[in-house]
């Protein structure tokens, strides 16, 4: 079992902010839970499709922070109410409907942190 | 006792109360004596409550079996706290965390058919309606004696829970057995999540905050790591709209771990400005029901502690494990002392300030004291300057103040200080305001409609007086190693004592000159003289013997606990200790044998060592199983009939936050290669714990005894025993004394031990004790059982007074 419950980390996601840019498929953090660190970003999956760190970059307070970046070394703040944007570079595997999402982060204090949830797509 | 409570506060008989609560357990505090001593620190020190977690499974070491005499005596507990003026917050779970073997729940009840334990398998719930029957049965026995004491004015049902599904029954059902039991207190739960959990299932909606929890970071870095604090008020809002803020477990250290860094570095991160800061804020935000967690430190004793901890439980709190008094305990002291001088419990209208990057203020507006508070912190590496309202306020790194703005006096008024209160006293006509030192801080007052500063850049104890229709107001200023050594009992303020008792009498530690003051009769001093001595006793020369006869071979087992088949773990077999010996014979055309073992073990095959394994691993807050093979041949196997005793070491269960209780310790596998049927057998504790103190051929477990006296002194002393294994050559040993079990020293992968002193609670001591050490050597230490033996003698073991205090 997680050190936290599922359904709290599920909070954090969120829920309508699944688009499709130029830039690759995007989508939306907020930090409900509590303050702490983001020791790295194992992978994110949607539907079947498999994104590893380095094709992820993550938005936040004005900065770009590729993912692969981020390790126990160098792991980031996300305060209390911080948001952020997680970008699949190039990514274009969204469809129509209800999408399948897995993120698995790292805390150094929890080890693996594993989101799974769905979000709806509506292509514009 | 009539207990109610509005959005602000405790009501208690009618009268508002600021509940200021240190966590204790007495299960790691053994006996009453210890308890007393413990109390009347806290009574003393301006708290006024005392958080008790009740432990089932230190109660029923057996099904059926409740306990509650000799050391277990919790009336005697609860008396104590009664007769120290202290309130009691009761948390008889059934879990209770606290970071002990199974979380408390007892061991039996783990492999009870049908039970669930805590109702949840990893995150899912699973309703055990055999479990809630249980439950019935420990709260049959614990609710009757808590109900006895009305100074209780707090009740928790279970600990930290949360499942995915978040199905309320279990709480529900819980909390209506407290109610059917006569439990008339109001009734929370602690929520580890600060997510609102359970708030509408109890009357009052308690939380755990701790903002810190990996010391390998640095909070004065990672500053917001107090976020969740900052925001506590709009947070239980949220949540509870008709019930007091209540931080349930305010963070005041943390527990160090096996591969942890020790708690002495632990102390230099969670110092006086961590708990100057968390107390504060937590006020800040309209908390009124604190509790300081832990308060006392104390020692996991026996098989208390889960397999996270080491024996002390020192948690860095303000008390340690000896009872000595930290810096954290006298900064608690100074905010106690300042809550108990204005009332707090009923203000409001909080407002954010922004002062910059790094800063935290708000202000609050005191409906009690018709004044308006300011709420202060500065987290950056210099001092600040912030102009406040027209006022200055001087500010330093990593400080917090709480700066009264229009609080009238009785002849005065402070229109601001940025100079911090430590404690007003005060009888009908004079008030005694003792201020901080602070050369850079001011009060600023208004006096017959004249305003004046006053610097408190001031020498000790020189005063400023207002007098006005007969009344006075004297500010008195002292600085804060004044302050620390100061203490307030009932009026009555005692200045240079190391501490005090409720009843006036006091500690020192050297020759001391003493204060007193009081309204009526000013100061008066005397001179105490400090007569003790701290006595260190070299123990050497120890009785040595080889104490594992088990692992001899042609040793009789056959009268040891057959076991059922392919079923050797703990729980599978009932044999919840420590050690557990397993013994079987083996054929000696066996090509392997695969086992996987919790926590540490041992393999030998006819008296010899074939491996000797820590698998005790822990990553990222899970624990790592590993599985060993190890190969046979005919050099091993060297008989017809063939040996084979296990000995597994099980350094605590889970404690089940995370992870499951029930998680098998003991020999967790077992299989051979070729694949038969062996029948094992099985028995618990070393033989010298059953009095068996046969010789054994095998040196792998060694005894070193020795008995000492304590000197006694004539006077009052206090002086807690600490037996010192610094520089032990050993990796592994296991401490009695008279026969108990007080500590477990084992050396982690980094090859230091993290605790090398170990408490003698003074209820196992007598005049003379029997000091016995069993120590646990790899074959690949040990040339020969002579030349250990020789070495053993080399062995020398200090014992002596951690602190000596006398007492008038």
């Amino acid at each position: 079992m997680s050190i936290v419950p599922e359904f709290l980390l599920k909070r954090v996601y969120q829920k309508g902010s699944l688009t499709q840019t130029a830039e690759g498929v995007c989508f939306k953090l907020k930090n409900v839970l509590g303050p702490g660190f983001i020791s790295g970003f194992s992978f994110i999956k949607i539907n079947e499709e498999v994104f590893e760190a380095q094709k992820v970059k993550f938005l936040t307070q004005g900065t770009e922070i590729e993912a692969q970046d981020v390790n126990e070394e160098h792991p980031i703040g996300f305060r209390l109410g911080q948001e952020g944007t997680l970008i699949l570079k190039g990514a274009n595997c969204l469809k129509e409907g209800i999408n399948q999402i897995i993120i698995e982060l790292m805390n150094p204090e929890a080890g693996k942190v594993k989101l799974t949830l769905t979000d709806n797509f509506q292509a514009a | 006792m009539d207990i109610t409570y509005d959005k602000n506060s405790l009501i208690v008989n009618g009268k508002r109360v600021f509940i200021k609560s240190g966590a204790f357990h007495y299960f790691r505090t053994p006996g009453v004596e210890l308890a007393k001593n413990r109390f009347k620190k806290l009574k003393s020190a301006g708290y006024n409550a005392v958080d008790i977690y009740f432990n089932w499974g230190y109660h029923s070491p057996q099904k059926g079996i409740y306990d509650f005499d000799g050391l277990k005596d919790v009336r005697k507990i609860l008396q104590t706290a009664k007769d120290t003026g202290l309130f009691v917050i009761a948390r008889p779970g059934p879990f209770i965390n606290a970071e002990i073997s199974a979380g408390g729940l007892p061991l039996w009840l783990l492999k009870e058919k049908d039970v669930v334990p805590r109702n949840r398998i990893n995150s899912t719930y699973h309703y055990s309606p055999k479990y809630m029957e249980y439950i019935k049965e420990w709260y049959d026995h614990i609710i009757p004696i808590i109900k006895e004491f009305d100074n209780v004015i707090l009740f928790q049902i279970e600990n930290e829970y949360s499942t995915d599904e978040m199905d309320e029954t279990y709480l529900k059902e819980l909390y209506q057995m407290a109610r059917d039991r006569g439990i008339t207190c109001p009734i929370f739960h602690n929520d580890a999540f600060n997510a609102g959990l359970w708030a509408d299932v109890v009357d009052i909606y308690g939380s755990d905050i701790y903002p810190y929890i990996n010391p390998n970071q640095n909070w004065k870095q990672d500053n917001f790591c107090f976020d969740t604090l900052d925001n506590y008020e709009d947070m239980v809002r949220m949540s509870k709209e008709d019930a007091p803020p209540f931080i349930v477990e305010m963070q005041c250290g943390w527990f160090d771990k096996w591969d942890g860094i020790g708690y002495k570095a632990m102390r230099e991160v969670f110092g006086k400005e961590h708990i100057n800061i968390m107390t504060k804020t937590a006020i800040s935000q309209g908390v009124t029901l604190f509790n300081h967690y832990m308060a006392v430190g104390g020692t996991s004793w026996n098989n208390l502690a889960c397999d996270e901890v080491y024996t002390s439980y020192e948690f860095t709190a303000g008390i340690d494990e000896y009872g000595s008094i930290k810096e954290n305990f006298r900064k608690s002291k100074e905010i106690n002392y300042f809550l108990n001088s204005f009332d707090l419990t009923n203000t409001g209208n909080r407002t954010n300030i922004e002062f910059g990057e790094n800063m935290y203020a708000v202000t609050r507006e005191d409906y009690t004291n018709n004044c308006e508070w300011l709420f202060i912190r500065n987290m950056n590496t210099e001092t600040k300057d912030i102009s406040f309202d027209s006022y200055n306020v001087n500010i330093k790194p990593f400080d917090m103040k709480i700066c009264p703005k229009n609080l009238d006096l009785y002849t005065c008024k402070i229109l601001f200080s940025d100079a911090e209160i430590f404690a007003r006293i005060k009888d009908e006509n004079k008030e005694i305001i003792f201020v901080f030192q602070d050369k850079n801080a001011n009060l600023n007052i208004e006096f017959n409609g004249q305003k004046e500063t006053i610097s408190a850049n001031k020498k000790d104890f020189e005063n400023k007086k207002y007098e006005k229709d007969n009344k006075l107001t004297e500010f008195v200023f002292i600085s804060r190693e004044i302050s620390d050594k100061t203490w307030i009992i009932d009026d009555k303020v005692i200045f240079n004592a190391d501490y005090v008792y409720p009843n006036g009498r006091i500690a020192i530690s050297e020759n001391s000159e003493i204060a007193y003051f009081d309204i009526k009769n000013g100061f008066s001093k005397t001179n105490l003289k400090f007569e003790g001595k701290k006595e260190l006793i070299e123990l050497k020369d120890f009785e040595i013997n080889f104490c594992a006869p088990e692992l001899d071979y042609d040793y009789n087992y056959s009268t040891w606990d057959k076991l059922p088949k392919d079923t050797y773990d703990s729980l599978g077999i009932e044999k919840y200790e420590e050690f557990i010996f397993y013994k079987t014979q083996i054929p000696n055309n066996l090509e392997e044998i695969t086992l996987s073992a919790r926590h540490l073990f041992s393999v030998y095959i006819n008296g010899k060592e074939i491996i000797n394994r820590n698998s005790y691993k822990y990553e990222k807050l899970q624990q790592v199983t590993e599985t060993i093979s190890i190969q046979l041949n005919k050099e091993i196997l060297n008989k017809d009939k063939n040996e084979l005793t296990i000995l597994v070491q099980n350094i605590g269960f889970d404690k089940g936050f995370s992870g499951e209780t029930n998680t098998p310790r003991g020999l967790v596998e077992f299989n051979t290669t070729p694949k038969i049927d062996l029948t094992f057998y099985a028995r618990e504790k070393f033989a010298f714990e059953r009095n068996d103190k046969r010789e054994s051929t095998c040196p792998y477990i060694a005894r070193l005894s020795k008995t000492f006296k304590r000197e006694q002194q004539e006077g009052h002393f206090t002086k807690p025993l600490y037996l010192s294994m610094k520089d032990f050559p050993y990796d592994r040993a296991t401490i009695f004394i008279n026969g108990i079990k007080i500590g477990r020293y084992l050396k982690n992968i980094n090859n230091i031990s993290l605790q090398e002193d170990f408490y003698l609670p003074e209820p196992f001591l007598k005049e003379e004790n029997q000091i016995d050490i069993i120590i646990w050597e790899k074959d690949s230490h040990i040339k020969t059982a002579w030349d250990f033996k020789n070495d053993l003698k080399n062995v020398i073991i200090q014992v002596g007074d951690k602190e000596v205090h006398q007492i008038y």
